[in-house]
């Protein structure tokens, strides 16, 4: 039983998990206590449960039976383990992407049928830039009237999904040498669901009982994911909902206010969340908040939508995955809003503890006795509106002496994507990655890291996303986050300007002034790492810095994970080139000694690069620093301007 | 006198011995009809995780049995031909000073029916249940002097 | 070939004629007993009132134990008093037993308040006996109410086995709580609350004054000035050690017979256990009686052992109680409340919802006491750790735990582990 100071570095968190131990309130915490010891044949990924002639287990210790019944074997297990739940992370990022696709050929048929009236507060492009840039990339003709580019564009980027034969258009924007690679290995991405289905298959009892093959049937899934599934929500949700840009917001439960009707969107589609902020806005609505006594309405994220409308709109973060129990738990929250993933089913219970009400808002995602008000793309802003107003008339619920909001609430600075490093890093000339590249290359900046994912109770709750990424910021590694990671360091004061001179190296302290941004860059949500992807891929492009995305002195790293879409986004970076680390649980794959040893080293030939299990962040960042050293050296680029 | 013992870098926790346990004791000794009986058959045996180390617990059938002397119905006694500390349940009326002062801590109460739950060494079968339910062979049924060695 | 009397005939001397027979196979042993039962399980009484147990099963020892032992068994024979400097004992009926060792297993006799008016009616009982248990059974069935003076263990238990039998019952508590002598306030709250959910009626903070009635008992009127109609009391005030016997020799007394870590008291060739002995209780670094079974037992183990030549140390004895009312367990070691002045780190955790509470008490890192209340099943490692005096720095995170027990004391305790390969 570890101590509150043992759970979490948060201040904030250790304050309201004290209160939930107070109030007996059950957290992730206890519930994880409550479950240990867990199954070592299911940590260890040699437990089986695909066929009814099981379920099956091998025995670690080479005593017992070492395949199952139908003969696998622990490395087909465990492979094949491992790559459902590529399947399923992947499943997870492609449909989002999916559902926005959707929402833009609604917006297309709008367009051409011509509604008019009420979808003011509708979509609309707001990113035209980007909208005719997508265009040409699906060999549109951008002269064309935009209602016409619109229908055909949404069209195409349907066809993606259930495209047969062929490649994902979006595989063209990586490296060529890349897409050869890929090539060459026969894992190029055809169509988003038809990986998706194909690496089901492979799972099934009695089909693919080749590790190796299975991994890289697994990279396609994964590939079809980052540049496929993922890249699409990000695009076209900057199209829709607008490019982001720097913005100063705040994180962590202290942005919920004491006077205001809090409401708290939680889960990871924006289109959602987007209604919400303007809802919010609503001054019919704020009148009626003032009606029920509070100030007005106080908006504020968990997860990933979290920072899609932090990013898009300066929404403040209550909090990451491992917080979304303690934002009810303040007593403080009229009303969670609630899409898919990431969403703890204890929700329920703990919400029924106060006056906090849960609303469920997809058909995908129910709770047995949860109100579900089912979002509808075609009335978003009204459906909104409604949720919105729910939380309003709950305000006069909340019992002010249960309710105990954390002061704790720090300033971050997100808003990051690839076109804004552009422009930033372009300075006053002309928008180029050139002055990164050269920061890398002159030494001044040693490399890049990617620091994302989520949280695990199994951890010390941020502080390895923290540890980490101070420690790599210190060796003028510049860091680039998405999701939970982004707020854990977000909350630690690491993405403010003011954090380089504090934390980070000279080189990069350097860099961070002369142009004006935080050290670490926050660049969204989980499935905005395929901005991660693209930007390394204009990194290659400006030159300088290698042919392939794994020339670039640049590691990516998982400190915390819990989700099965992590190991997806773990895939599409190893086998892009990029060597990821992931933190404490290494997958459940060390019951087959093959399958380790071909995922920490073996791959590394195959697609150059691999993965790296390490459960000290300390340890982490010396591989980390490592590795990049070792692309540096590659590379043969100039010595770092301030480091040995 | 056959004993349990436990080797417990083997344990992985998976519980198996549990599960066969509830079931050897069990009404209809089936797996998928045990758990619609109405009175659920508890393990008499529970894993417990310390220092990243598993530990099965279940009575150890003292020689000295501290549970015997506590027992304020005569409900518990020790049989020197079984090498069993048998429980009479007829005698039995739950005051729990058994679960009180177990230096193992290897009985449970069973609230619902009044019964302390201990391990019995399967003594109607012809070995104790978790033995072959072991996938990694953690636990051993063997004499004392095998053990010692 | 020795000459040996136990005078008392329950657990503490059933306990020392086994261990006496362990060592010595030869030497006479002669138990003599006031009561008219061969030895029974004395805690039994309220289940055998509430009908839960048969008369045929309350028995802890039968007839053919004692042969089987080789033991002169005297019922119904009180003894009136003991003489050290003769060695010998003498029976009430003038009969003289000499001793070349003398185990005083005599027990304890139910307290009664004096100053109540009225407290020596018909239709006040104690529950020490049973003898008390079958006069009280005769009654029931004309019983309509009942009061129980104490909110202590034996008084809950016979309210408890009386609202079994449809009587309507009330207890009558002069603390501010029920069990104050074995749980905190807290932890009683718990059990209170479960007592009166199931038609048993407390009155906290109140005193009988007076029973009232000519012949039969009709009232009682409590120390507010409220009269409540009844026509039996079942008093449940504590025991007294049966220390009479002694009372004129040089055996040192205190509230019961001194003994020391042998249990031999102050005359050498006399023992004492069970109820009447006043040992070293080892929570509290002083002499005390505890007046339970399983310490009974563990003292009549020793004191006969010594008795018959052996050398076996007692450690001292400890507060240990283990109950459970309508379905909510509840067990009390050691120390369980600081008294005025005290000073103990309390590690506590408490669940209404769950109906789960359990405080542990540390002295200087060492366990000296626990409450638990709803989930029991750790005592066992709590008493471990507070009869061995181990340390609990680096495991006090772990106390409270739900799975807390021997895995997690593994490393500490005294003996060596074998099981464990």
């Amino acid at each position: 039983m570890s101590t509150i100071e043992q759970k979490s570095i948060d201040v904030a968190t250790q304050e309201i998990l004290r209160k939930a131990e107070a109030e007996n309130i059950k957290t992730a915490w206890d519930r994880l206590e409550a479950q240990e010891p867990q199954c070592g044949f299911g940590q260890l990924g040699v437990c089986c449960t695909v066929c009814a002639m099981g379920p099956c287990r091998i025995d670690p210790f080479g005593e017992g039976a070492q395949v199952g019944v139908c003969g696998a074997n622990a490395d087909t297990i465990a492979a094949r383990n491992l790559v459902r739940k590529i399947a399923v992370g992947a499943s997870a990022h492609s449909d989002h992407g999916r559902d926005v696709a959707h929402t833009l050929s609604l917006l297309a048929d709008s367009h051409t049928h011509g509604k008019s009236g009420s979808h003011s507060h509708n979509y609309e492009i707001l990113d035209i830039e980007k909208f005719k840039s997508l265009a040409q990339e699906f060999g549109i003709d951008t002269q064309k009237p935009k209602e016409q580019i619109l229908t055909e564009l949404s069209k195409k980027l349907l066809e993606e999904f259930g495209k047969q034969e062929g490649t994902l258009t979006f595989i063209k924007r990586a490296p060529k040498k890349r897409q050869k690679i890929w090539k060459d290995l026969n894992i190029t991405p055809r169509g988003i669901d038809r990986e998706i289905v194909e690496l089901l298959h492979t799972t099934h009892m009695g089909v693919d009982n080749d590790y190796k093959n299975l991994i890289a049937t697994g990279m396609r899934c994964a590939l079809s994911d980052g540049w496929g599934g993922s890249m699409t929500a990000t695009d076209l949700q900057d199209v829709i909902l607008g490019s982001p840009v720097p913005v100063r917001s705040k994180v962590n439960l202290g942005v919920l206010k004491e006077n205001y009707v809090n409401i708290v969107v939680h889960g990871h589609e924006p289109v959602l969340s987007e209604m919400a902020v303007k809802a919010a806005e609503d001054p019919e609505l704020v009148k009626l908040a003032k009606k029920f006594g509070a100030e007005g309405i106080n908006l504020a994220g968990i997860c990933c939508t979290a920072n899609e409308v932090l990013m898009r709109h300066g929404i403040p973060v209550a909090g990451n995955f491992l917080q979304q129990e303690l934002a009810i738990i303040t007593g403080a929250v009229e009303l969670m809003m609630v899409d898919v993933q990431c969403i703890m089913p204890a929700l329920h219970e703990i919400a029924t503890c106060f006056h906090t009400k849960l609303v469920t808002t997809s058909s995908k995602a129910r709770f047995p006795g949860v109100v579900h008000i089912e979002f509808d793309t075609n009335n978003a802003y009204e459906i909104a509106k409604q949720i919105i107003r729910a939380g309003i008339e709950n305000y006069p619920n909340r019992k002010k002496e249960k309710a105990t909001i954390p002061v704790e609430k720090m300033d971050l600075v997100a808003g990051f994507t690839k076109e804004i490093i552009f422009q930033i890093l372009g300075g006053r000339h002309r928008a180029t990655y050139k002055p990164l590249n050269e920061a890398i290359i002159s030494g001044r900046l040693r490399g890049l890291a990617g620091v994302v994912g989520c949280n695990n109770p199994k951890q010390t709750h941020d502080y390895y996303h923290t540890a980490l990424v101070k420690e790599l910021i210190k060796n003028d590694v510049l860091v680039l986050q998405t999701g939970c990671s982004a707020i854990a360091c977000a909350k630690q004061g690491l993405l403010i300007p003011e954090a380089a001179k504090k934390y980070a190296g000279k080189g990069l302290q350097e860099i961070c002034e002369a142009v004006g941004i935080p050290p670490v860059l926050h660049l969204g949500s989980c499935v905005d790492n395929s901005r991660i992807l693209t930007a390394a891929s204009y990194i290659i492009e400006e030159g300088g810095l290698g042919e392939d995305l794994s020339d670039i002195p640049a590691a990516g790293c998982a400190p915390e994970w819990m989700s099965e879409k992590a190991i997806t986004i773990g895939f599409y970076f190893v086998a892009s080139g990029v060597y990821t680390v992931f933190g404490s649980n290494p997958f459940a794959t060390l019951g087959s000694k093959n399958l380790t040893d071909y995922l920490t080293k073996g791959l590394e030939e195959v697609v150059g690069a691999r993965f790296e299990f390490c459960d000290d962040p300390m340890q982490m960042a010396k591989l980390m620093i490592a590795h990049i050293d070792k692309k540096r050296q590659d590379l043969k680029l100039k010595p770092m301007v301030y480091h040995a | 006198m056959k004993n349990l013992y436990y080797e417990v870098d083997k344990c992985v926790a998976c519980k198996s011995c549990e599960v066969a346990c509830s079931i050897a004791h069990s009404a209809t000794g089936d797996l998928f009809k045990v758990i619609r009986e109405e009175v659920l058959s508890l393990p008499r045996k529970k894993i417990h995780a310390s220092k990243n180390k598993n530990y099965p617990v279940s009575c150890r059938h003292c020689q000295e049995p501290l549970c015997v002397d506590a027992c304020m119905a005569k409900a518990l006694e020790y049989n020197e031909e079984k090498g069993l500390v048998l429980h009479d349940e007829s005698r039995c009326v739950g005051c729990w000073m058994c679960v009180m002062v177990c230096p193992y801590t290897a009985i449970r109460p069973n609230i619902k029916t009044k019964i302390p739950v201990r391990c019995d060494k399967c003594s109607d079968k012809d070995q104790p249940q978790c033995v072959k339910a072991c996938p990694t062979h953690a636990i051993l049924w063997q004499e004392e002097a095998v053990t010692k060695r | 070939m020795k000459n040996f009397i136990i005078i008392g005939n329950s657990a503490a001397g059933i306990a020392a004629i086994e261990a006496i027979r362990k060592i010595d196979t030869v030497s006479k042993i002669t138990v003599i007993s006031d009561e008219e039962y061969p030895a029974y399980c004395r805690c039994l009484i309220s289940y055998y009132l509430a009908g839960q147990t048969k008369e045929k099963d309350i028995f802890y020892r039968t007839e053919s134990f004692y042969r089987a032992h080789n033991v002169e068994l005297l019922l119904n024979k009180k003894v009136a008093r003991v003489d050290p400097k003769k060695g010998r004992v003498v029976l009430r009926d003038r009969n003289q037993r000499s001793f070349d060792g003398l185990l005083i297993a005599t027990g304890a006799t139910p307290k009664i308040p004096e100053a109540v008016k009225g407290i020596k009616k018909t239709g006040v009982f104690g529950l020490r006996t049973l003898q008390d248990a079958k006069a009280i059974a005769e009654l029931l069935p004309v019983t309509k109410a009942a009061f129980v003076l104490g909110g202590g263990l034996v008084g809950l238990k016979t309210a408890y086995a009386l609202r079994k039998k449809r009587i309507d019952v009330k207890v009558v508590v002069k603390s501010k709580q029920i069990l104050s002598q074995i749980l905190d306030y807290d932890g009683a709250s718990f059990v209170q609350r479960r007592l009166q959910e199931n038609g048993i009626d407390i009155l906290l903070g109140q005193d009988i004054t007076e029973i009232i009635g000519e012949g039969e008992i009709r009232a009682v009127k409590l120390d507010s000035g409220k009269a409540y109609d009844c026509s039996m009391v079942i008093v449940g005030k504590g025991v007294s050690p049966n220390i009479d016997l002694i009372k004129d020799t040089e055996i040192k007394v205190n509230e019961g017979i001194v003994a020391d870590s042998s249990l031999q008291t102050s005359v050498p060739s006399i023992y004492a256990a069970g109820d009447v002995c006043e040992s070293l209780d080892l929570t509290r670094g002083a002499h005390a009686v505890n007046a339970l079974w399983p310490v009974a037992v563990e003292q009549g183990k020793i004191a006969g052992t010594n008795m018959a030549g052996g050398n076996l140390r007692y450690d001292g004895s400890l507060g240990m109680n283990s109950l459970e009312f309508f379905g909510l367990p509840t067990i009390s070691l050691g120390i369980y409340r600081p008294e005025a002045g005290e000073k103990f780190e309390e590690l506590k955790k408490s669940d209404p919802g769950a109906q789960v509470y359990k405080k542990l008490l540390l002295k200087d890192n060492h366990l000296v006491g626990a409450v638990l209340v709803g989930d029991i099943k750790s005592s066992g490692a709590y008493l471990r750790l507070i009869r061995e005096r181990i340390d609990c720095s680096s495991i006090k995170d772990m106390l409270l735990q739900e799975d807390f027990g021997y895995p997690h004391i593994v490393d500490f305790v005294k003996e060596k582990e074998n099981v464990y390969v």
